[in-house]
């Protein structure tokens, strides 16, 4: 590449870096501020760094249980989606059968309403069966969101791996439930890799299902932030510690499977 | 031990009917050819064999046992594939060894059985590689590595050598054969290509429109032609056809006259292969004279397309004619044990 080129790639790439970094600079800093540095009208850049914040949270105002209960609902619902999603993406790539391709797009369709639509009939529903302020009750709620996805993204990806693998497969002596398990699931793995970290994120930062569906015991991080909002103000420095570690799995599982991540959200799903 | 296709008709889900009624009786041990232009019929009545496709109706035996609706595992069968098929994700070694692993074969045994079929595919240097590292030939040894490793009793292959180089194609051609003779496997081998099925198979089924049009060996497919279509598909360039009648002993067509005793009267198609027709450049009896129109180089041999009015023929000479002139005169023998008849309207061969 000749030199002024370069120089205008890495321009740009700092541009993306300062935007995209700077508020989770700031959230990092404030979560060691004190509450008149935070506070503070002019940016405050160099402090006394307090260590209040963290164990204050997550010990004194018990936010340490929805820290398991954020990892619980995101796991499950994403080992849920995915155990119902990827064989059906399966079959939607490798067999034919009447009404396919509606059905297809039905599944799609339960993306289009918005979620606040749905809330109330899932509340109601969840208070008869008796799941209110369960767990369970907001790993449904994700898993029927999640399932879409994961539909939709693995079609493409099994549609990428020649058929005649599969029939290799069959020949080779295994049967159709051995050949998708032992040698389709594994070529499948970098897409159901990029699949189970959207699905994990997107459980994970979910808001809204998880405030009308849980009350106390359930609570998980998202809906935990806005109780530190109190009468006498925001207590910025416990939100943003709260924050700080509410990001932490997804900056580690993006960085984890960030190679397959690429492949997956450009490859996957526009084949479909 | 036979295998049989009894009857077998396959109609695909679009109405296509890519089987019909199709027979096929042969024996384990030989190398069986499946021949037949694209839309013929010859892969799906290998995927049927392999079990890959369900058959619509008719029987497949093997052993006189009816195995139409055993899954692909339960079969005995392997298969090499057009694309090899291998799995990207494990090495050499472990796609030749998957199908024993798979099979539940001891692992002491499996070692020695993928070194064994490694050397016998000349593949041992390549054991540790990937699939996406080797060269398109290199990937169709181990895929024919992975099909024999287990010694099934037949070995199905689907159009392996299409995606091959010229070279490297003639190349494998005779280490299939070699292969063959060594390990007395059965082949299933399917291809389009005429000239790799003569040089390959013991026997030859000809096939067309999802029927069988003839199963025999390349010297009979060569030499007595089931019909008009067997003939002008097997060899290169294509046989000379020319339609016209015979009446009182002569076959007449425009622009030709020629003596046929003992041949019945009607309408027929007469025809002889280009390298069967004797050429002079003298007149003789009972001989006309045909024009040369191109002529093509193929060493050491020569193609000459001729024609005498409507009439056009191509004549394989090995005679040293690179001299001749376009448009320059020669007298054509067609030697009579030479000649083909087949039925104007059915194209079957007649006596």
């Amino acid at each position: 590449m000749r030199k002024p080129w370069r120089m205008a790639a890495l321009a740009t790439l700092v541009a993306v870096l300062v935007i995209s970094l700077t508020p989770y600079l700031w959230l990092f800093m404030t979560s060691f501020k004190t509450r008149l540095d935070a506070l503070a009208d002019a940016p405050v850049w160099l402090f006394t760094p307090t260590f209040e914040h963290y164990p204050m949270v997550f010990l004194d105002k018990g936010y340490l249980p929805m820290v398991g209960n954020s990892l619980i609902v995101a796991g499950v619902t994403t080992a849920l989606s995915l155990a119902i999603g990827v064989p059906a993406a399966y079959v939607f790539a490798r067999h034919d059968f009447a009404g396919k391709e509606d059905l297809f797009f039905f599944f799609l369709t339960t993306r289009m309403a918005p979620p606040i639509s749905v809330v109330v009939p899932m509340f109601l529903f969840f208070g008869y069966v008796g799941l209110i302020d369960t767990r369970t009750s907001v790993i449904l709620a994700h898993s029927t969101f999640n399932l879409s996805l994961v539909v939709w993204m693995m079609r493409g990806f099994f549609a990428d791996i020649p058929r005649e693998i599969d029939e290799a497969a069959q020949m080779d002596g295994h049967t159709r439930a051995g050949m998708f398990l032992r040698v389709l699931l594994p070529l499948a793995a970098p897409g159901m890799a990029a699949t189970a970290v959207l699905c994990f994120i997107l459980s994970w930062n979910e808001f809204l299902y998880a405030l009308i569906l849980v009350a106390f015991e359930s609570r998980t991080l998202t809906v935990g932030i806005p109780g530190l909002v109190t009468p006498h103000g925001t207590l910025w420095g416990q939100v943003a510690a709260v924050a700080m570690v509410a990001t932490l799995p997804i900056v580690v599982f993006t960085f984890l499977v960030q190679r397959h991540l690429v492949r997956g959200l450009t490859f996957g799903a526009v084949k479909g | 031990m036979a295998v049989a296709f009894r009857n077998v008709t396959k109609v695909f889900p679009d109405g296509t009917v890519a089987l019909d009624g199709f027979n096929l009786d042969f024996e384990t041990g030989e190398f069986v050819v499946l021949l037949g232009p694209s839309g013929s019929g010859k892969t799906t009545a290998c995927r049927i064999l392999a079990g890959l496709e369900p058959a619509t109706s008719g029987r497949i035996e093997v052993g006189g046992r009816d195995i139409t609706d055993l899954p692909p595992r339960e079969r005995g069968m392997s298969m090499v594939f057009q694309n090899y098929a291998l799995y990207a994700h494990k090495s050499v070694y472990d796609n030749i060894a998957y199908p024993l692993r798979v099979r539940g074969v001891p692992k002491q045994r499996i070692e020695g059985r993928v070194r064994d079929t490694a050397r016998l595919l000349q593949i041992d240097e390549l054991m540790g590689r990937r699939p996406g590292q080797l060269s398109g030939g290199q990937a169709q040894r181990v895929a024919v590595a992975r099909a024999l490793v287990w010694q099934p009793e037949i070995c199905l292959m689907d159009e392996p050598l299409s995606n091959l180089d010229a070279i490297l194609r003639l190349q494998t051609r005779t280490e299939l054969k070699r292969l063959h003779a060594e390990l007395k496997t059965t082949f299933v081998f399917v291809t389009h290509d005429q000239e790799e099925a003569m040089t390959l198979g013991n026997r030859i089924a000809v096939l067309k429109d999802g029927r069988l049009v003839q199963f025999d060996t390349p010297r009979e497919i060569y030499h007595r032609p089931a019909s008009r279509f067997v003939a002008e598909f097997i060899g290169r360039p294509a046989m000379n056809i020319i339609e016209g009648s015979v009446a009182g002993g002569v076959f007449r067509a425009e622009g030709l006259d020629l003596a046929v005793p003992d041949r019945s009267d009607g309408t027929a198609a007469l025809g002889i292969r280009p390298e069967h027709i004797l050429l002079h450049r003298s007149p003789r009896d009972g001989m006309q004279p045909f024009h040369l129109d191109v002529k093509e180089l193929v060493e050491p041999d020569i193609l000459l397309f001729l024609s005498s009015g409507p009439l056009s023929l191509v004549v394989r000479s090995k005679a040293d004619l690179a001299n001749l002139d376009d448009g320059a005169e020669v007298y054509l023998e067609l030697p009579r044990d030479r000649l083909h008849f087949f039925d104007a309207e059915t194209g079957l061969r007649r006596p």
